[in-house]
């Protein structure tokens, strides 16, 4: 290659740096990955050693904005009812990405840990919660709730709290209505509070 | 005798007395710097020929030449390869006082010695200067903790490794900071965006404390911040440069190198090559280990420059690059979180050491190349041109799920190309100035595939100034103006849950500054300047709207925000004496329009949880303030320092006061001098203290009440030692001595934790 040619494409590359600095690129919409829209508890009534009975039922919160300016969410009102036990499995959903975030949080279930909390679970508690993970992390997406024989209340609320990156060997961490939760560190990625009744 | 003989006789007598009392107590002061580029001129010789007395000329070209009596005297002044300045002046009464401009020989004669070029800062406002052993002391730290060795300025910080310079109260956009004569454009609209700059590439970092939109362009309204390499040598030269730092806190390690070189064969050739990597890991406070606060940092820069009499050209290149952890527990993720750290008062977890840097984190790199020149068209007319290419790559990467954990959260490219066309005329002794044109133009792109709704657009931007300044100095007095209009074009673009917005809006503005300095005495100097200045808004302060991620705030920003404009009306009084120097700099600084970010006191929910709602407005604002820097030699081994200063800023619209301004601080300290008088080689121990008041000007709302007072202790060594031919620096320091907990306001992480605590330094400069 000549020296001539050699100038040229230096003088090329120089301009074409000089011109791709002299305007800004075009936008593109970006699909929020993070965001969560929809959560869905589902509940499915067992017997005493496990087995289904009945047919599962299930109430969402849900934002289409995700964390934008914006309306509030909607709750729906948890409806349970006394004596019962559920298999609780909780599904988190971004509608904006199409993405299923359930999976995520399985996948990184050593960062990722589910905390109930609320009246229902701590003031004057009438549920109790265990976890009931697929694998041996508590993760807190499946679980078994046991509503009372005669609960002194029947509205209350239930605090659905998503920590991450948590430190899970924290004492007390391993209980599912930890209070002191923030003591463990981490941030939180889903904090709804569900109105519940129970007849 | 009658009446009339009498009045005679006295007066005869009078007259007599008069003379016979002839004042000898006069000085001769003066500063002498080249005529083509008013840069000062240290070790020119001055005569007086009648008094037989003599003077050299100090690094910043001033002189003085003390106990004269009245009369008349010839005065010369030499300086190798320029014309020797012979000056008939007449001492009366008063000091004399003046500017003296050598003028080069031409070309060709034997011995010329043509100089490196670097304009000194020509300013009649408020300048103070780090360098030297100051400089050294400083070195390992980022551009904002070394500054604060200056009374007046302090940092905005984020953490222990993100600090912002303040200068009277105005961070981030509203001052500016110079990278050798380019205004660095990085993202510096962030509170935890810090300059994009090493230290280690100066040899001196000047600020000014004024208000210099015109000399500057937009946005130096609180001050500026010139950060400039040593001129480069124009005969042959060799020197290296070596500094390794080393830090027991966070175990920091930083390590410079700089070659300076000139050439034998080609007169006026030499060159600059300089490097710097630093790494520390996490930083320890007195109780805990803050987890995820370490840094690293790779910095190179060089230059090229040839200079003849008539022509001057340099090429430079510097390179910034880093990489930071973002303190672990700082990061919440909602308002509840916020507020359970925030109770806590440090973080949950006690911390364990590690240099590993994790999300959140933070990635920068700023590239910055210039080319300047110089033409001297005539004796006292030189043509000048400066263009500057800068590239700023900022990534903020959060703690997020799978794959997106890799993903920077934030990624901006910013492009920024200036021009700089001016001439400078300087005629002998009196008049001197600069008229120019400035041409800036900036895109700034997000980099797509971040999962996240860029926090601000995608923009493009363009500003023309136009300007000129005019400084006319004569004995004592030196007087300086100048003007400056600006037009500016912003066009913007993003998407917004999938709907493009765009904006295009244009500001203008006249700016204009008038200042004064005089020489009261040999020692005493007072200056004064008034100047407007002006700040468009930020993108991010027009187009913010969304979670600022990490810190449980919803910001939301105002399309419709017209220019912020200020006048600062600044005065320093110094006094030079043989031990004692003084410092007073008190400033008064009405902005309207002043930008600020206030909370609603509303919340937003989410399924995230609740978050604060904060929204830009514009009020007036006042701030006002005064530094003081002041030092006494007790005796020759004693000696004594005290600094300080105090800013108010008010909101006058509302009558109440600003977020995040410095609370009233000092710093003294007492040094002993181990030296014996002969020699000039460094041997000294310093003890230093630092006191920070609380800040009880505090706004309505704020997360978390104010920290309370406190009081630190410093210590330092340094001593040099000649190594052959070689020379040699050691320094050991201790910072914060007693390792005391304790929070600063202006520390954005005051909410999470408490600021580091002892930090053992050493530091060794090897010169050969």
């Amino acid at each position: 290659m000549s020296t001539k040619s050699n100038l040229y494409l230096i003088a090329l590359a120089v301009a074409s740096l000089f011109f791709s600095s002299c305007k800004s690129e075009d936008p593109v919409p970006e699909n929020d990955g993070e965001l969560i829209t929809d959560v869905t508890l589902t509940f499915q009534e067992i017997d005493a050693s496990g087995n289904a009975l009945g047919a599962p039922f299930d109430f969402t919160a849900s934002d289409s904005e995700g964390i934008e300016i914006g309306s509030a969410p909607d709750v729906e009102t948890v409806m349970l009812t006394k004596g019962k036990r559920y298999e609780m499995s909780v599904d988190v959903y971004n509608s904006v990405a199409g993405e299923d975030i359930t999976e995520e949080i399985r996948a990184e279930g050593d960062e990722h840990q589910f905390y109930f909390l609320g009246s229902a679970f701590t003031s004057s508690p009438f549920l109790s919660y265990e976890y009931n993970d697929d694998g041996a992390e508590l993760i807190g997406l499946k679980g078994i709730v046991t509503v009372q024989q005669s609960p002194g209340v029947n509205t209350a609320n239930i605090q659905l709290l998503l920590r991450h990156a948590l430190d899970k060997n924290y004492p007390g961490a391993d209980n599912p209505n930890f209070q002191d939760y923030a003591k463990a560190g981490g941030e939180t990625d889903l904090d709804i509070t569900f109105p519940v009744v129970v007849e | 005798m009658n009446l009339k003989t009498g009045i005679l006789l006295t007066l005869i007598l009078l007259l007599g007395f008069k003379i016979q009392a002839q004042d000898c107590s006069l000085s001769i002061r003066g500063k002498i710097i080249h005529l083509e580029n008013n840069e000062p001129i240290e070790a020119a010789y001055v005569w007086v020929i009648e008094a037989e007395e003599g003077a050299v000329s100090d690094q910043n070209g001033n002189f003085t030449i003390k106990n004269l009596c009245s009369g008349n005297y010839t005065v010369t002044i030499q300086y190798l390869g320029h014309k020797t300045i012979t000056d008939s002046i007449k001492l009366e009464s008063t000091t004399f006082s003046k500017t003296y401009r050598l003028e080069e020989e031409a070309v060709g004669l034997q011995g010329v010695e043509v100089h490196g070029h670097r304009d000194a800062v020509q300013t009649t406002t408020a300048v103070s200067a780090l360098y030297g052993e100051n400089l050294m002391e400083s070195r390992g730290e980022n551009l904002g903790e070394s500054l604060k060795r200056i009374s007046g300025v302090s940092t905005f910080s984020t953490g222990n490794s993100i600090s912002k310079p303040v200068i009277h109260g105005m961070h981030s956009n509203r001052i500016m900071i110079m990278n050798n004569g380019i205004r660095l454009e990085g993202q510096q609209w962030g509170a935890e965006h810090a300059p994009e700059i090493d230290p280690f590439l100066a040899d001196e970092i000047t600020v000014v404390k004024g208000a210099e939109t015109v000399r500057y362009g937009p946005e130096a309204m609180g001050g500026v911040i010139l950060v400039n390499p040593a001129p480069l040598p124009t005969k042959k030269f060799s020197k290296t440069n070596l500094n390794l730092v080393g830090g027991t806190n966070g175990r920091m390690g930083n390590i410079n190198l700089v070659h300076v070189g000139g050439s034998d064969k080609i007169k006026g050739l030499g060159y600059r090559i300089q490097g710097s990597a630093k790494r520390s890991g996490n930083v320890k406070s007195p109780d805990y280990i803050q987890e995820n606060t370490g840094v690293s940092e790779l910095n190179l820069s060089s230059s090229l420059g040839y200079s003849s009499s008539k022509l001057g050209v340099e090429a430079y290149y510097s390179l910034f690059h880093t990489e930071l952890g973002i303190l672990n527990d700082s990061h919440t993720g909602n308002l509840s979180d916020l507020q359970n750290i925030i109770v806590n008062g440090r973080p949950f977890a006690d911390g364990e050491f590690s240099y590993d840097i994790l999300n959140p984190k933070q990635r920068v790199t700023h590239h910055l190349a210039k080319l300047k020149s110089h033409y001297h068209i005539s004796e006292s007319w030189k043509l000048n041109f400066q263009y500057g290419f800068q590239l700023n790559h900022r990534q903020e990467f959060d703690k997020r799920r799978g794959n997106l954990n890799e993903k920077a959260s934030l990624d901006l490219e910013l492009y920024t190309n200036t021009v700089d066309l001016y001439v400078n005329h300087t005629h002998k002794n009196e008049l001197s100035g600069t008229w120019g044109i400035n041409f800036i133009q900036q895109a700034n792109s997000n980099v797509p595939g971040t999962g996240v709704t860029p926090l601000i657009p995608n923009y493009d931007m363009v500003n023309t100034g136009l300007y000129a300044m005019e400084k006319y100095s004569k004995g004592p007095l030196e007087v300086e103006a100048g003007v400056r209009y600006d037009f500016r074009n912003v066009s913007t673009a993003r998407y917004i849950n999938q709907e493009l917005r765009t904006a295009d809006i244009a500001y203008q503005n006249f700016s204009a500054f008038l200042g004064g300095l005089y020489h009261i005495s040999p020692d005493l100097t007072f200056n004064s300047n008034l100047g407007s200045a002006w700040r468009p808004p930020n993108v991010n302060e027009l187009f913010s709207e969304g979670l600022h991620h990490g810190a449980a705030a919803v910001e939301i920003g105002n399309p419709d925000m017209v220019s912020e404009k200020s006048l600062k009306w600044i005065n320093e009084l110094q006094y030079d004496g043989k031990r004692t120097h003084l410092e007073f700099t008190a400033y008064l600084n009405p902005i309207s329009d002043y930008i600020y970010l206030n909370p609603t006191g509303e919340v937003y929910t989410s399924l995230r949880g609740t978050f604060n709602i904060y929204e830009y407005l514009q009020a007036n604002a006042l701030f006002y303030g005064f530094d003081f820097a002041g030092s006494y030699e007790f005796t020759e081994k004693i000696s004594g320092y005290l600094k300080g200063s105090i800013v108010q800023a008010k909101n006058t619209d509302d009558n109440n006061y600003f977020p995040f301004i410095p609370s009233n601080r000092m710093d003294w300290g007492i040094s002993y001098d181990f030296s014996q008088a002969t020699d000039s080689r460094t041997n000294k121990i310093t003890l230093s203290n630092v006191l920070v008041a609380k800040q009880n000007r505090e706004p309505d709302f704020d997360i978390a009440p104010p920290p309370s007072a406190y009081a630190l202790f410093n210590i330092s060594y340094n001593k040099e030692f000649n190594v052959g031919d070689d020379k040699l620096n050691l320094g050991l320091q201790v910072q914060n001595l007693f390792n005391t907990s304790y929070k600063d306001y202006m520390n954005r992480f005051r909410y999470f934790s408490y600021d580091m605590g002892r930090n053992v330094l050493i530091k060794i400069n090897y010169e050969f």
